[in-house]
């Protein structure tokens, strides 16, 4: 058995594989990862990534660059650009030229600007792709810096959009930040627990010409590229 | 004592030592400073400034590379100027003139009192040989990037002393290196001060670094030569005349991927596009701003770009 262990900046992801097809996945907060590391297990069929790859018991640590490639690859061999919108980051894989862009540098476009939106509407962010599909319109939501969003958002509030409205608005500003990273391409494949999102898949659908591809277990591509990575490296002896 | 000729960019070294004084480019205590200067665009100009006006560099006239290269400087000197310090501003031609470059050399000259020491000139030119050949033993695999980058980068000013600066390129330790990939580092240098040995710990080898291969490229031995050598400095013409010269060194130094490195707020980041359009390698572009050891993103980038050259088909 090989064991893809990502311990990401929100959420813990383990999948377990056998003769390349996953058998176990498991989700947990972060802080929890342990559990996802059962008493006594040999870490020789681990391997691990995500901020804390070299924090966990492991065989070897590879970053979440390479376990995206190897991952959203086994969803589809013939994707072009990779979008993982993590908790803290945002990353952009070219698959055509080995080429990667992150933006961690503000969180605009990020899982941590939605959860600033759902904690100022004091509602789990896990609710915002539902309140999305009510809306009809979206508010106008210009800026790309997650502070300065917030204050527009409240401003459109008190200019009479409703909550809905103004959700749609910032999920379209969320797409427009990821699309100025995305190169033009064929197909795009969407990941990271963040595309769980219907809000935001929908948005990213809006601003690109991309087909986008969400893969059934968007938040466990990584831990499943790693397995990947533990099984090529199983082979390789 | 010589006097202390403070230079913001490449200015012929040879000159400075032909005319009796010794250079100090600003830029190499700026990785190693610890300040965060209020007003600023580039860090690496700011930080210089900033170091003129509080007393803190010991130079008694400043040569600011306005024309070509680096265009904040162009500002940050006239502070610095209007503070007291004597100060010179010297411009590249963008269309590689001799004849303008040359007179640029003349007025140089003459800021500098006059050139005292021809036998400079071939003294350096003999030193620039030893670096190329320095630089040949890393692209052979026989010497440490990062050892051998703190010696080339060092040729803009030859560590003020070129007699000691000789023992310096003498002590670079020939080793084996063992690494996963071959890399180019184009742009401005990284004002990361560990930035060489960082790459190192990831199996990362630089074989090509763009700007300090330029201070050996150019050279000459009186006015007319420099005018020639120096008006094809890379950094101050043409982009499609630079984006041709590191096409060669890529393929002659067998180059697996690229970093570019761009430093916050400067002009040379927007030519990010052009290299990645041009350049057919894998190309990972990093940013820095403050001269800070190695952050975490840029471990991770690095990483990552380690793992796709090798783990990726």
């Amino acid at each position: 058995m090989n064991i893809g262990l990502d311990v990401g900046s929100t959420t813990a992801k383990v999948v377990h594989m056998e003769d390349s097809e996953v058998i176990f996945s498991k989700v947990v907060p972060s802080h929890r990862w342990i559990e996802l590391i059962n008493d006594g297990q040999d870490d020789r069929n681990i391997v691990s990534t995500g901020y804390f790859r070299k924090r966990v018991p492991r065989f070897a640590a590879i970053t979440e660059i390479t376990t995206a490639s190897l991952g959203a690859r086994y969803h589809d061999p013939d994707v072009q650009v990779i979008v993982d919108i993590g908790g803290q980051d945002t990353k952009v894989i070219d698959l055509r030229s080995n080429t990667f862009v992150i933006n961690d540098k503000c969180s605009a476009g990020t899982g941590a600007f939605l959860e600033l939106a759902a904690h100022y509407f004091d509602i789990p962010v896990g609710s915002l792709g539902e309140l999305h599909s009510r809306a009809t319109k979206g508010a106008q939501i210009n800026n790309t810096c997650g502070v300065f969003a917030i204050s527009e958002m409240i401003s459109q509030l008190v200019g009479g959009f409703s909550m809905e409205e103004v959700i749609y608005g910032l999920h379209q500003a969320f797409a427009m930040r990821i699309a100025q990273m995305v190169p033009p391409a064929n197909t795009v494949m969407l990941i990271g627990g963040t595309v769980q999102n219907t809000g935001i898949v929908d948005s990213v659908k809006n601003v690109l010409d991309s087909k986008i591809e969400v893969p059934g277990a968007p938040q466990l591509v990584n831990a499943l590229g790693a397995a990947l990575y533990m099984e090529r490296l199983d082979d390789s002896g | 004592m010589k006097e202390t000729v403070g230079i913001t960019a490449l200015v012929p070294p040879e000159l400075i030592y032909a005319c009796g004084k010794r250079p100090m480019d600003v830029n190499n205590l700026v990785p190693e400073s610890s300040l965060s200067p209020g007003s600023k665009l580039c860090a690496w100009t700011a930080i210089w400034r900033d170091m003129i006006l509080n007393g803190g560099l010991d130079i008694d006239s400043l040569v600011v590379v306005a024309g070509g290269d680096c265009h904040n400087a162009l500002v940050d000197g006239q502070k610095v100027e209007l503070n007291g310090m004597s100060t010179h501003y010297f411009f590249y031609p963008f269309d590689r003139d001799t004849d303008y470059l040359r007179s640029q050399l003349e007025k140089l000259t003459r800021f500098l009192g006059g050139i005292k020491d021809e036998k400079m000139f071939s003294l350096i030119s003999d030193l620039k040989s030893k670096g190329r050949a320095l630089d040949e033993l890393r692209v052979n695999d026989r010497a440490r990037a990062s050892d051998v980058f703190s010696a080339l980068i060092s040729f803009s000013d030859l560590c003020r002393n070129p007699d000691v600066f000789e023992k310096t390129l003498n002590n670079v330790p020939e080793t084996d290196v063992e690494y996963s990939s071959r890399i180019a580092l184009i742009g401005v240098p990284p004002i990361y001060p560990d930035f060489h040995e960082t790459a190192e710990s990831f199996g990362l080898h630089v074989v090509y670094d763009e700007l300090p291969y330029e201070f050996l490229r150019l050279g000459g031995s009186d006015l007319d030569s420099l005018a020639r050598s120096y008006s094809e400095y890379s950094f101050a013409g043409s982009i499609k005349n630079r984006v041709e010269l590191i096409k060669d060194e890529l393929q002659r130094r067998r180059v697996d991927g690229v970093i570019h490195y761009t430093q916050f707020a400067c002009h040379h980041t927007l030519e990010d596009e052009i290299f990645r359009e041009y350049l057919d390698y894998p190309i990972l572009t990093v940013q820095g701003d403050l001269p800070r050891p190695s952050s975490e993103q840029l471990k991770l980038r690095l990483e990552a770009f380690s793992e796709m050259l090798e783990v990726m088909p």
